[in-house]
């Protein structure tokens, strides 16, 4: 802990446009200041993987999840999308830690029912309309290589839709949505990730080997 | 009995959801998927019989979700193996097959050597597979195609 604090101390960093000081993170966030310096190591490996600039690129983002730069997915672009609040091609790093707050589990449930909400309305249109939940089960069983017949998929849509859609539109509304999520919570369960209650730890002891390599590495003499 | 599945609970496998991949490395081949034409209970026959077979303790939860436990430590611990059933229509069924503990290499063996083999009778088909065989209780030609099948061969 203290050979981690001493590295954030040695030397003053040049700070990237979207940097925002941990201290005013924390405050904002379910994280606190030392979460958000270990979102940082984490952020710092994310954006210099493809393109060293200080910013996660698409392609950064697609090699995090996938292992493959190249690969084109429907929902990480919608996640991506969201992260990148500005709408500037790139996550900032204030970006990807208020973005990533909302994954806390002790986030609000609405802020994780309304992310999810605009996740899925792919045409923000403040709906989510019946061809757009078509488009992402469609997209989902060939991402996930899975042959289903057209009739089975036109059931599965109807049927969610008969579920959610309370004033018969042929669409779900935010008002729609949040009623659908309170019959079944499990409808957001993947805006949560238990990882960010021990981020800290996670971090912390990706950062004590490195310094502890470093520290090797200078008593051989090895760091020149 | 199995959960039932809607489209959005579908939309949730996609590894594009699941940022836990920023945090660590994605070994994907920890699970595995199949669809079913077959009702759950003859599903549920199934994998019974099968883990049986592979002398596995079986511990059935609700919710279509059947535990599977070796009964003597691999490389890395007891091998566990969850199967879980979703309904999407009472004919359909999706069933993930997923370890839960223990050596990933060894469940991938099990997965090849004895499981794929035991269940190749309910199975219609494999994630990242065409159809394999008809079915004797699927419907005739109006039913439109998402993929193109090839057509049913001899098992």
């Amino acid at each position: 802990m203290f050979a981690l604090m001493g590295c954030f101390c040695l030397k003053k960093p040049i700070r990237k446009p979207g940097y925002e000081e941990p201290i005013i993170l924390a405050s904002e966030t379910p994280f606190t200041v030392n979460e958000v310096e270990a979102l940082y190591v984490l952020f710092k490996k994310l954006s210099s993987s493809v393109i060293d600039d200080g910013f996660i690129h698409k392609e950064e983002f697609q090699l995090a999840l996938f292992e493959d730069s190249n690969k084109q997915n429907l929902f990480a672009d919608r996640v991506f999308d969201l992260f990148d609040v500005k709408h500037n091609g790139v996550i900032e790093f204030g970006e990807f830690v208020r973005s990533l707050s909302v994954f806390h589990p002790n986030a609000p449930e609405a802020d994780k029912i309304a992310f999810a909400f605009r996740l899925y309305d792919l045409r923000h249109t403040g709906y989510i309309e019946r061809d757009e939940l078509k488009e992402m089960v469609l997209a989902l069983l060939s991402e996930i290589d899975l042959t289903v017949t057209d009739d089975v998929v036109e059931s599965i849509v109807d049927k969610t839709i008969m579920e959610a859609d309370s004033k018969g539109d042929g669409m779900i509304d935010q008002e729609e949505w949040r009623e659908f999520v309170a019959r079944k919570p499990s409808l957001i369960k993947n805006m949560t990730l238990p990882y960010l209650k021990w981020v800290l730890i996670f971090v912390l002891a990706i950062s004590i080997c490195l310094v502890h390599n470093f520290h090797a590495r200078s008593f051989y003499g090895l760091n020149s | 009995m199995p959960s039932n599945l809607n489209a959005f609970d579908i939309i949730s496998f996609s590894p594009g959801f699941d940022l836990s991949g920023l945090f660590e490395e994605n070994d994907r081949k920890k699970e595995v998927r199949f669809t079913s034409r077959q009702p759950a209970s003859t599903i549920i026959s199934k994998l019974r019989d099968i883990a049986k077979r592979l002398k596995l303790k079986i511990d059935k939860k609700d919710g279509g979700l059947l535990k599977m436990e070796g009964l003597k430590e691999g490389r890395k611990g007891v091998l566990s193996i969850d199967a879980e059933i979703f309904e999407v229509t009472p004919n359909f069924h999706l069933v993930e097959v997923k370890k839960s503990s223990g050596d990933t290499l060894e469940f991938q063996k099990i997965m090849k050597q004895d499981m794929r083999p035991a269940l190749k009778d309910i199975v219609w088909t494999w994630q990242g597979e065409q159809q394999q065989q008809e079915q004797q209780d699927l419907q005739p030609s109006h039913v439109p195609q998402l993929q193109v099948v090839s057509p049913p061969q001899d098992s």
